[in-house]
């Protein structure tokens, strides 16, 4: 219990940090949101006026004014206002987290299946030379970049073949080829450790042994690999989100879907902190959480780990996670 | 009706052609005086429109950034219509011109008693003036600006239930053009008490107009609708169309990407895309889908030489740059003949052109001599020096405007074979339009503006707005006579005498080699061949009232 | 970090050493000379200059022009040689400044005192927790443009990594025999440290440093997609790929050739990392 307690602190810690660390970097980014929004020369305002401005948005108070009406703001859910649109942040989150939900977590499925699908054909495929060939495809997932990845992807699957609209789809089609280009660099991971852990559970000798007893071949397997495999998959959750995170940047942008990456892409290029700060911070959160409970299933999942929780975080967790 | 259809594959407009043929069209089907069901222009649809930046307000003082304008250009009805081919002003939302006293300081305007906003108030004469009142002096307290538009405002009057009266400080002669363009499109009472950040995106379907369309289903950033108004009936009676719009409604997506933009049109996903790069015309044509370029009738796009910068203020170094710049070859390697190239900082259908192009003749010798004359060395890079210091400029990278980078590029290289260095200044939207104020950061400005008045050369290059040659950068005016040459433009009370000042600025900005106009910039549509009446208004913002479908 | 170093870092079964002599592993080395001679000695392979016009625009491949020219007339061919300077050196530099700021942290973690420790693992959870891309758009922004700010910004991002493998390889050497017997016969921290931790903690931090390599050369590209990367004209490759990718349908090459160096690129120095890894380990 108390080692819970403790991580809880750590993780609460970390979030603090964040905050302030987002805080005072975007305090002092040069080229503010003022300027970006204001100053356009067909406004035609004059340096003095945009200080004005500046001065009625609370920009003139000390930064620790600044910083504690910030923070007690966040601690009450209150995330203040877009300095581009005028809009109320939480709002904006409100209307974008769906989408973006929805997109990642249908990327990550994909993933899933993507990565069953490949680490099922290297370990149980038909020729040794297509074993071979698809185990080459984890590297390769990885080495693409994302955003030529959606590009090809529309030009393909859309506009040449016309299998999806990308113009006006209905809400299922919309999710295809986004989620599809997301899922390339997250089921690579997954596949790997697959592959690994197939590896590993057939070159054990009690696997002969049960067979020889006459068990089911595969569903003795699939479960033996799937608790292997289990501590691994943990262990990068927290790197996959973050992939997920700049995967959503990168795609939504491509689609023109409304979310969470596309409001984090609009927010750098106009500089409007606040939406930044409150998309740093809820990544952080999340990013966080996620460690927490991948944390309290550790020792649930590796009897290994079990004795070990009281003291500090698993060393061989570590090892694994860099 | 299919014998008007647009067979030209490509067609620079001119958005008159447009007009004339959505005239043949939609007078043909709306003969009968209903909204256009007979011959084969399907009434009704849906319009699949793709925009390629989402709005930032709806404040009609900045519509002038496109995806601004394209909103409010269909929502919104203004007093007075310019026809965009002639360019002259016909009554729309005033019964007729307005009465203009002999020193263009008093502008008198009937209003018409039937329009309602679309929330169902009325439009009265109290409300055209709380419109004018603030486009004309702005709100500092809500950070409302005055609108580039109107120059020296000084207050509305209403005269009777149906008559206004506006008072000028100093002769306005542009005023009554001023009252045509999207910046002074008229919205609701409640409207015009909304602050800065309620203009904004987010807020749209509550911003109130009497146009044709109406906004809804906004969607943060990425899509909105503009739906018809049944009840719509107060058309400029010099427009093609009366009545409704012909379709039902207008779906906008916003589609950064130019690939997404270019390939969803030829694919057949989308009716009308906006900004259709050169370099993608060809595909676009290929797939039978028409281009439609619009020009936009005002300051070309150009190099605007900031002579108040050490390295560029003698005359002779600034024109060595205008004669070392091969354009022909710009325009060929980049452009297609959507993009006139510009012989004047005016384009060539903007009010008081007057051709300059003596000026700019691509003459590297000229160019080495008059570098020479100067007094710039070679330098052991082949970059020039002089007195220790490289002859080497910043310019900006004009996000808005079509293939800066690769112009810059180009222009770039030629410039070296001269012995001129040119880098580009680097960063976002944000972080450029916060350098350009910097003399020491921006030495050559890359931009372009688009108003269809006389009044748009002072916009530009006027200390007090756009000033996009820092003349007055930091309170100290280099060449006053430019200042008081563009004032005169924006004053002289007689149409001829405007004309004339405007040709005099023209030939001061290319006498002294200040700016070096490239092409005239249109805005490039991308129509599908059964989209009908597609125009835009007089600086190429896309209009959607007199548009059909045909089956 | 990268989810490439989760991928290939992961490894317990002990591949056999002779791994180093395989020969995917023989080719990616080959790939990684080319590139490295591409980036030292451009005009060997290329008499075109990089960022001047030398032909009509949009030509597709042939023998005068191998990757086709672009859109402003530039030989493709010499701007991916000479991009492979640009490209190299910015990943070279992310890495660096990932290797040496989180290598630093992780050896004063895990050899100075539990509060330490605790401080410099709590700052890399922060600079975990934010993610990647994030991190480098704040950073780029705070630092300008070019090529090198956009390389520090994706260094930063690998801090982490290094740190919390240097850490826990550190505290791992550190509890060994032979470590106890080097303080045991007098040898003094900083003697250990350099004698016996940071040889034995090497492999594993140079493999993940070529495989931060790969990964670098993916973030940049995508700064430079989403326009924070490298200024034009400069013939960097992410910045090519991104640049050209409004002539997916028209001009193939554009994309398709400059994205085939840098993929076989990251490809290579994953294969590389990971033979590193799986050798270094038998």
């Amino acid at each position: 219990m108390s080692y819970l307690l403790r991580r809880l602190g750590q993780a609460l810690l970390v979030l603090l940090v964040a905050f302030t660390a987002t805080f005072f970097l975007l305090h002092f980014l040069p080229g503010d949101a003022v300027v970006a929004r204001y100053g356009g020369p067909e406004l035609g305002l004059s340096p003095a006026e945009l200080d004005e401005i500046r001065d009625s948005r609370g920009y003139d108070q000390p930064v620790l004014v600044q910083f504690w009406l910030v923070l007690t703001g966040f601690l009450t859910g209150d995330f203040g206002y877009s300095t581009q649109t005028g809009a109320s942040v939480s709002a904006m989150l409100a209307a974008a987290l769906p989408q973006t939900a929805a997109l990642t977590l249908t990327g990550f499925g994909l993933a899933v299946v993507l990565a069953f699908a490949i680490a099922f054909v290297a370990s149980f495929g038909p020729f040794p030379w297509l074993r071979q060939l698809v185990r080459t495809l984890p590297p390769l997932f990885v080495s693409i970049p994302v955003f030529w990845l959606a590009i090809v992807l529309i030009q393909v699957a859309s506009f040449q073949l016309g299998l999806v609209p990308v113009i006006n789809p209905t809400p299922l089609q919309e999710l295809i080829l986004p989620s599809l280009a997301l899922s390339v660099p997250i089921a690579a991971p997954l596949a790997q450790i697959l592959v690994r852990s197939i590896d590993e559970v057939r070159a054990q000798p009690f696997i002969a042994v049960v067979r020889a007893k006459g068990a089911s071949d595969s569903w003795l397997l699939w479960r033996n690999v799937l608790g292997n495999a289990m501590l691994p998959a943990l262990t990068i959750a927290g790197l996959l989100f973050g992939e997920l995170i700049a995967g959503a940047v990168v795609t939504e942008t491509i689609f023109g879907r409304s979310g969470i990456g596309r409001m984090t892409e609009q927010a750098v290029a106009n500089r409007d902190m606040p939406v930044l700060q409150a998309v740093v911070v809820l990544s952080a959160a999340a990013f966080v959480l996620i460690n927490l409970i991948v944390d309290m299933l550790y020792p649930v999942l590796d009897p290994r780990l079990r004795s070990r929780t009281a003291g500090r975080s698993a060393p061989s967790r570590e090892a694994v996670r860099t | 009706m299919s014998e008007s259809r647009i067979t030209r594959p490509h067609r620079r407009l001119s958005l008159g052609a447009s007009i004339a043929l959505s005239a043949t069209l939609t007078m043909t089907a709306c003969g009968d005086g209903s909204s256009g069901s007979d011959g084969d222009a399907a009434a009704g649809g849906t319009l699949t429109y793709l925009e390629q930046q989402p709005f930032d307000s709806l404040y009609p003082p900045a519509a002038g950034f496109y995806p601004n304008g394209a909103v409010i250009n269909n929502i919104t009805d203004r007093l007075l219509w310019q026809d965009p081919e002639t360019l002259e002003l016909h009554p729309w939302i005033a019964t007729e011109l307005p009465e203009i006293n002999h020193d263009a300081t008093e502008f008198t305007f009937t209003i018409r008693d039937d329009v309602t906003y679309s929330d169902g108030s009325e439009l009265t004469p109290e409300n055209v003036v709380k419109n004018f009142d603030l486009y004309g002096q702005g709100d500092d307290e809500r950070t409302l600006t005055v609108s580039e538009a109107i120059n020296n405002y000084d207050h509305g009057e209403v005269l009777d239930e149906d008559t206004v009266r506006f008072h000028f400080s100093e002769p306005s002669p542009g005023f009554a053009q001023a009252t045509s363009t999207m910046n002074s499109g008229l919205v609701s009472d409640e409207t015009l008490d909304r602050s800065e950040e309620e203009f904004g995106p987010g807020n749209a379907a509550e911003i109130i107009g009497s146009g044709p369309f109406v906004l809804t289903d906004e969607e943060l950033g990425t899509e909105y609708t503009l739906e018809a108004r049944d009840d719509y009936d107060w058309a400029p009676s010099e427009h093609p169309h009366e009545g409704a719009a012909l379709v039902d409604e207008v779906n906008v997506t916003v589609t950064p990407e130019d690939s997404v933009r270019v390939g969803s049109l030829t694919s057949g996903q989308a009716d009308i895309a906006r900004q259709i790069e050169a370099q993608d015309e060809d595909q676009v044509t290929g797939a039978g889908v028409d281009i439609v370029a619009a020009d936009t009738k005002s300051v070309a796009n150009a190099f605007n030489l900031r002579f108040g910068h050490p390295l560029l203020e003698d005359i002779e170094t600034r024109q060595a740059f205008m004669h070392a710049i091969d354009r022909d070859a710009i325009m060929d390697s980049l452009f297609t003949e959507s993009y006139p190239q510009a012989d004047s900082p005016l384009s060539s259908e903007a009010l008081g052109h007057a051709d300059q192009s003596e000026f700019y003749e691509y003459d590297p010798e000229a160019a080495v001599d008059l570098l020479e004359e100067a007094g710039w060395e070679e330098g052991s890079d082949g970059i020039r020096e002089r007195d220790g210091e490289r002859l080497s400029l910043v310019v900006n990278e004009a996000h808005p405007q079509p293939r800066s980078a690769e112009l810059i590029t180009l222009a770039a290289q030629q410039l070296r074979e001269v012995g001129i260095e040119l880098e580009m200044n680097s960063g976002d939207r944000a972080q450029q339009q916060a350098d350009q104020q910097d003399l020491d950061l921006i030495q050559v400005y890359h931009s372009m503006v688009g108003r269809a008045d006389y009044d748009v050369i002072k916009s530009q290059y006027h200390s007090e707005n756009r000033n996009v040659l820092l003349n007055g950068y930091e309170d100290e005016v280099v060449d006053p006579e430019l200042e008081s040459l563009l004032e005169d433009v924006a004053s002289e009370p007689v149409e001829e005498d405007r004309s004339a000042a405007s040709e005099a600025v023209q030939r001061h900005l290319a006498e002294n080699a200040y700016v070096l106009p490239l092409f005239e910039e249109p805005q490039v549509y991308g129509v599908q061949s059964h989209v009908q009446g597609f125009a835009t208004e007089s600086v190429a913002r896309p209009s959607f009232y007199g548009v059909s479908l045909e089956e | 970090m990268s989810t490439a170093a989760a991928v290939f870092t992961d490894i317990r079964r002990s591949d056999a050493g002779r791994s180093l002599l395989r020969p995917t592993v023989l080719l990616s080395a080959a790939v990684l000379l080319v590139t490295v001679a591409w980036a030292l000695l451009p005009q060997l392979f290329t008499s075109y200059d990089p960022i001047a016009n030398v032909g009509a625009s949009l030509q597709p491949p042939s023998a005068e022009h191998l990757f086709g020219t672009d859109s402003t007339g530039r030989d493709v061919f010499s701007r991916v040689i000479h991009g492979a300077r640009e490209t190299l050196t910015g990943a070279l530099a992310a890495v660096a400044v990932g290797f040496v700021v989180g290598t630093s942290m992780g050896v004063i973690a895990g050899s100075a005192g539990r509060a330490v420790d605790e401080v410099i693992m709590r700052i890399v959870d922060v600079l975990l927790a934010v993610p990647s891309l994030l991190l480098s758009l704040s950073v780029i922004i705070l630092l300008g443009y070019g090529t090198m700010n956009a390389a520090i910004a994706v260094g930063v991002t690998s801090i982490a990594a290094f740190a919390r493998l240097v850490r826990s390889q550190v505290v791992q050497v550190s509890g060994s025999d032979y470590v106890e017997a080097a303080y045991g016969s007098g040898a003094s921290f900083w003697a250990v440290l350099w004698r016996h931790v940071l040889p034995n903690s090497l492999t594993p931090v140079l493999a993940l440093a070529a495989l931060q390599f790969g990964s670098a050369i993916l973030q940049i590209s995508t700064l430079g997609f989403l326009g924070y990367g490298a200024p034009p004209p400069i013939p960097e490759w992410g910045l090519m790929i991104a640049e050209s990718r409004d002539f997916v349908a028209t001009a193939w090459w554009l994309t398709t050739l400059p994205g085939l160096v840098l993929v076989l690129t990251v490809l290579a120095t994953n294969r590389l990392s990971h033979a590193m890894h799986t050798g270094g380990r038998s």
